[in-house]
């Protein structure tokens, strides 16, 4: 799933005991296991609780391993082949890649991908950040405030984007308001400068209700002592938030900026509604070249090829974003 | 879990007022501007849909902002041209039909496997675990294609079925099952096999119960995530009559319809998740809540 709001796993390892670890009955058995005795592997896997598990996952499994784990496998398999509208796939090595080499529409779709997340995810980030220090406080009809900040979170961005199409259409309410103090920016979504800092206010007016609860959840989680103690020793509020709230919130931080970084990567809807990749390939990025080559012009394997550029880019970010995130910590 | 659950009891989080000694008039004066920026942002967010409901009911007249806001003399027309001229009614249906299932299976299948991994003991456990989480790092968008291609395989383009089997397999779905089911005391599963309840029954009348809170949560989030559903539904379905709402509001708006009929498609596509989030709107917060705190 792309950009859904479902969810992310909270702390995936989060005590899943290695088999033979002794909980009490969890061979569902309901006799605590005798105490001492190794289980071997093949009573893990006959044993009545195990067939009992294994028919519990079973649709699980089932559903996963034909709608995740093949697509996601045969994706990258096309990406070294090329699939004729008939279906027919033949195996072309690295040709689709050395293609996308060469490709100037690949190179500036990198390149419109790059600066709008460049774009969007500090403005996501910091806008979140502005917003949850803003709403963290106990006071009449907060709760107000945060349910109206959390309703662009539960809009399609299909809807969000024929509303702000008509906002930044040239005459709109943006362009009149630019208009009245002597800016003449005209439409922006028609303008290639203006067209990536349009999309990426779309995407943060969207998404700041979500983040900012992630990051209020954070900050209600600090101990007021440390606060009390700050003031006690002469700390301004903006030191308090310097140096008691960002380094204890940087767990919901990171989450934030990871999630933000993959939505921006992955960004396609509200693009396609909105621009369709323009003006002249403006907001032409990695997902929508993605799209456009696969439905567009059915170039399955070369699109795929894109696909794996994308999946590559996700993998290298997250591991920097790791780093970083472990170093700092130490 | 336990500790998550406290916390969301925060006052703060609640937006009470804490009790406190009354504090002199200025101070209390000066809390009250923290409105003032709320207000401002409020008004901000609010804007774009205030000015889609007024667009759609002065359908005929040039948009000018603000005199839109003020002009009472309001017309239906826009809505009357909206379902007379599209097939809303037949796309609102299509929508439903991919939520409701997509949510009843999600659920069902989720919290099954969920209760497999949390409470028992297989072969492969943290393998296929493992390899669940390692999915996640997968962009969608790689997958897309072929997915697009098996459910073309089995001919299930353009049709309904087709359209709701890849999305059951909801990972992060399973993983907060899982998560929540670990808490159940193992006793309580215990007892009821003692009394004679069969796997089935533990499931069905000790567990899921016991999961109504999470199953609420993952199913608000699971109906808006199907009802906001964009790119697949955009692939899959080719003929007019089987897209779903998203898709037809979006080809609407490439066939040149008025302003005011394309925004009141939107207000009408968009009042059945604004009541989802009105009426389920604590879920929300406790499922956003969660997703954040390790």
């Amino acid at each position: 799933m792309s950009t859904s709001v479902a969810p992310a796993p909270p702390d995936a390892a989060g005590g899943a005991g290695g088999p033979g670890d002794g909980g009490v009955a969890a061979d569902g058995t309901g006799r605590p296991p005798v105490v001492g005795r190794t289980v071997t592997w093949k009573e893990l896997a006959t044993s009545r609780g195990a067939l009992v598990a294994y028919a519990f996952i079973f649709p699980y499994v089932a559903f996963f391993l034909a709608f995740r784990i093949l697509p996601a496998l045969y994706g990258v398999l096309l990406s070294f082949g090329d699939v004729s509208l008939a279906g027919r796939f033949r195996f072309v090595g690295l040709e689709n890649f050395a293609r996308l080499v060469q490709d100037d529409v690949f190179w500036h779709s990198l390149r419109v991908t790059t600066i709008y997340a460049l774009l969007a995810i500090p403005l996501a980030v910091v806008l979140s950040l502005l917003m949850a220090q803003l709403c963290n406080r106990a006071m009449r009809g907060m709760s107000f405030y945060r349910s109206l900040f959390f309703l662009p979170v539960v809009t399609s961005p299909v809807i969000s984007g024929i509303i702000f199409v008509w906002m930044f259409s040239g005459g709109g309410p943006l362009d009149e308001l630019l208009g009245s103090v002597g800016l003449e920016l005209g439409n922006w979504l028609q303008n290639e400068f203006l067209v990536l800092p349009a999309l990426a206010l779309v995407a943060a007016w969207s998404s700041f209700g979500y983040n900012m609860l992630i990051l209020l959840a954070g900050m209600l989680a600090i101990p007021p002592d440390y606060y009390e103690a700050a003031e006690l020793d002469g700390a301004s509020p903006w030191e308090r938030f310097r140096y008691v709230t960002l380094p204890l919130l940087k767990p919901a931080l990171f989450f934030v900026l990871v999630l933000e970084t993959v939505k921006s990567f992955q960004a396609f809807d509200t693009i396609y509604v909105m621009t369709g990749g323009g003006p002249a390939r403006g907001s032409y990025t990695l997902t929508f070249m993605i799209f456009d080559q696969g439905f567009g012009y059915f170039e399955f394997g070369y699109a795929s090829a894109v696909g794996v550029v994308l999946l590559v880019i996700t993998l290298i970010l997250s591991l920097i974003q790791r780093r970083l995130m472990g170093r700092s910590e130490s | 879990m336990s500790a998550i659950t406290e916390r969301r009891e925060d006052p703060a989080l609640r937006g009470d007022t804490l009790t406190r000694r009354r504090a002199p008039f200025a101070v209390r004066a000066r809390k009250q501007l923290i409105h003032i920026p709320l207000i401002v942002i409020g008004a901000l967010t609010l804007f774009p849909f205030l000015a889609m409901v007024m667009i759609s009911l002065h359908p005929g007249i040039p948009v000018q902002v603000p005199e839109i806001f003020f002009n009472t003399d309001i017309s239906l027309e826009a809505y009357r041209q909206a379902l007379r001229s599209s097939e809303i009614p037949r796309w609102a249906l299509n929508t439903t039909i991919y939520a409701v299932v997509s949510v009843v299976l999600v659920l069902l299948f989720a919290s099954m496997a969920g209760y497999a991994f949390a409470k028992k003991k297989f072969l492969g456990r943290e393998v296929i675990f493992w390899v669940f989480i390692a999915m996640l790092m997968i962009p969608y968008q790689l997958t897309i294609i072929p997915q697009y291609l098996l459910v073309g395989q089995i001919g299930g383009l353009d049709t309904m079925w087709g359209l709701i089997l890849p999305t059951i397999a909801n990972a992060q779905a399973m993983f907060l099952m899982r998560q929540f089911m670990q808490d159940i005391p193992d006793e309580l599963i215990d007892a009821a096999k003692i009394d004679g309840a069969g796997e089935l029954r533990v499931y069905w009348s000790i567990i899921l119960p016991q999961t109504k809170p999470i199953l609420a949560t993952l199913g608000t989030f699971v109906f808006l995530w199907h009802w906001n559903d964009f790119l697949w539904p955009l692939v899959a379905q080719q003929s007019p009559e089987n897209y779903v709402l998203t898709v037809g509001l979006n080809g609407l708006q490439a066939q040149n319809v008025s302003l005011a009929t394309l925004m009141a498609s939107a207000v009408v596509m968009f009042i059945p998740a604004l009541l989802v989030f009105i009426f389920l709107q604590r879920y929300f917060v406790r499922g956003v809540m969660m997703s954040g705190i390790k």
